[in-house]
């Protein structure tokens, strides 16, 4: 392991965490703000299509990260109807990716939990004279245990996600101090595994697997904080 | 019988005519009572016979069908003659529909009553807010005692305030308001204020549910069964409760299928059976002289199905 560190410069190392993290925090955040009020209005809205809808998000848990990644390349791209945004390889277009990979996992999870909320609590909440947003928050209050583990499945969805990161980041490390610009760990790995640099691909794996064990702790403890 | 020193500024709580069904089938028709301040209003009649209905669509939580429920100030007519004659409900109905879209405020200030239906959503919100509503069954948030009672006055206050509270509970810095304490004591449960709701048995957790209605000091408190699954003491505290609200003006209005119950607490009994109101008037003369011969049976204690 040490001699695997070894070969690895230090600023490639923290730069590709770095990369790591941000993308995939500010995915999922965005797909947390995307779900928490969608995952309401699902649970409790009574509307045509419903059922399909739920499908639909269901469906999307599976959806094939390169797809995906795929997708999103031909929407940025010059030619694309979002090209003149030049957000094609740059980290932006990797959160979008992100975003779409995790949102229906964060939103499938939350509808579960928001449904297990008993009607009768949302009637004592409503009969304590809170207006629907009141209730609405409530809810996500008594379903913040399932919430939490919704954000968390949606992370690691992301951050261990390589096929859409890769095809529309462009994997890209800025010399000469190897700076990652869109190299993430995920991507870096595939590197190291096609240069046959195994060690060093393990080395990355592993603080990729140490990141993950961080994030479920500090989302436990807060998971557990609120039972008080 | 009923003391009003303590009613000024109270509504009363007016149903008027209320029918309302799911799905086609009519569970309530053409229901009239009031709710005055300082008074008890046992309603009384056999499981599924409509009274939650009822109590939901007195808390404003749905629109009736037809018939309207409005809050008022001032002295009820049926309170002042003890007596509830057709003409009185004839009354309180032209009032009503004569008045619908004169007036700007909540209820008038004479004693007419505005549909709470026809106001702004704003305007309902006011008016639900002076009623307190507690479910037959437990209902307590996953929370501590102390922010389940508080939740009523939580709600009411500014966005900046809530965010403040919020923050000082996951700081471990918040106490409960003195209201939502005071209403604690009222149902003793002071003591537990710290603890979690999930820990407290049945009996507890439906004296937490009275606290958090009386806590916001509500002009109409409704409870649906409160007592149904309760021991005596338990039974007891939440019937103390009662007396306790009368006293402080509040309009209380009690669905039970407990008759002893009724006649402990209730100045007025409304008799509902099959959706409707068969009997309703001051307590002891429902039970001493009913005049529909299904209430004589049902109150009676025989089973009228």
């Amino acid at each position: 392991m040490i001699s695997a560190f070894g070969d690895l410069n230090l600023n490639y190392l923290v730069s590709v965490t770095f990369v790591s993290l941000y993308v995939s925090t500010v995915a999922v955040a965005i797909s947390t703000l995307i779900s928490l009020p969608v995952s309401i209005g699902v649970a409790f809205g009574n509307f045509p299509g419903k059922r399909l809808l739920t499908t639909v998000i269901n469906t999307g848990m599976g959806f094939p990260s390169v797809v995906v990644g795929l997708v999103v390349l031909l929407t940025l791209s010059n030619a694309g109807p979002l090209g003149e945004l030049q957000l094609l390889f740059t980290p932006q277009a990797m959160i979008i990716s992100q975003t779409i990979l995790a949102t229906p996992v964060v939103l499938s999870v939350s509808i579960s939990a928001v449904e297990s909320v008993g009607g009768d609590l949302r009637d004592a909440a409503f009969a304590a004279g809170g207006t629907n947003t009141d209730v609405g928050l409530l809810v996500l209050r008594e379903a913040r245990y399932g919430i939490v583990t919704a954000v968390l499945a949606g992370y690691g969805r992301a951050i261990s996600e390589v096929g859409s990161v890769l095809i529309v980041g462009g994997n890209i490390v800025y010399p000469p101090e190897q700076t990652s610009f869109t190299r993430t760990l995920t991507t870096a790995v595939t590197v190291e595994a096609r240069r046959g640099n195994y060690e060093t691909g393990l080395a990355l794996g592993a603080v990729l697997l140490v990141l993950v064990l961080v994030v479920n702790a500090l989302g436990g403890r807060i998971r557990d904080g609120g039972r008080a | 019988m009923s003391h009003k020193e303590n009613t000024t500024g109270r509504l009363r709580l007016v149903a008027d005519g209320v029918s309302h069904g799911f799905d086609g089938d009519s569970v309530l028709e053409d229901v009239s009572l009031t709710v005055d301040p300082g008074d008890v209003l046992a309603i009384v009649g056999p499981s599924g016979t409509g009274k939650t209905t009822l109590l939901r669509l007195l808390a404003l939580f749905s629109r009736p069908d037809d018939g309207r429920v409005a809050l008022a100030e001032g002295e009820s007519v049926d309170t002042v003659s003890t007596e509830l004659t057709p003409d009185h409900v004839a009354d309180a109905r032209t009032n009503g529909h004569g008045d619908v879209g004169a007036r700007t405020n909540g209820g008038g200030g004479d004693g007419d009553a505005r549909d709470a239906w026809s106001l702004s959503d704003d305007e309902r919100l006011r008016l639900r807010r002076r009623i307190g509503l507690v479910a037959q069954d437990r209902s307590l948030f996953s929370a501590s005692v102390g922010y389940n009672a508080a939740y009523g006055l939580g709600v009411r206050r500014s966005r900046a305030a809530r965010l403040r509270s919020s923050l000082r509970r996951t700081v471990g810095r918040w106490s409960p308001p003195a209201a939502a304490l005071s209403a604690l004591e009222t149902v003793g449960m002071a003591e537990m204020v710290d603890k979690h709701a999930d820990s407290l048995s049945s009996g507890e957790a439906q004296r937490v549910g009275v606290a958090r209605a009386l806590a916001v000091d509500p002009d109409v408190l409704l409870l649906d069964e409160p007592t149904s699954n309760l021991d005596p003491r338990n039974t007891a505290v939440i019937e103390d409760a009662m007396r306790e609200a009368k006293a402080r003006g509040i309009g209380v209005a009690l669905a039970t299928h407990d008759m002893d119950q009724a006649r402990r607490v209730a100045d007025k009994t409304a008799v509902v059976l099959g959706g409707t109101c068969i009997e309703y008037g001051p307590t002891e003369r429902v039970f001493e002289s009913p005049r529909d011969d299904r209430a004589r049976q049902f109150v009676a204690g025989e089973l009228v199905y």
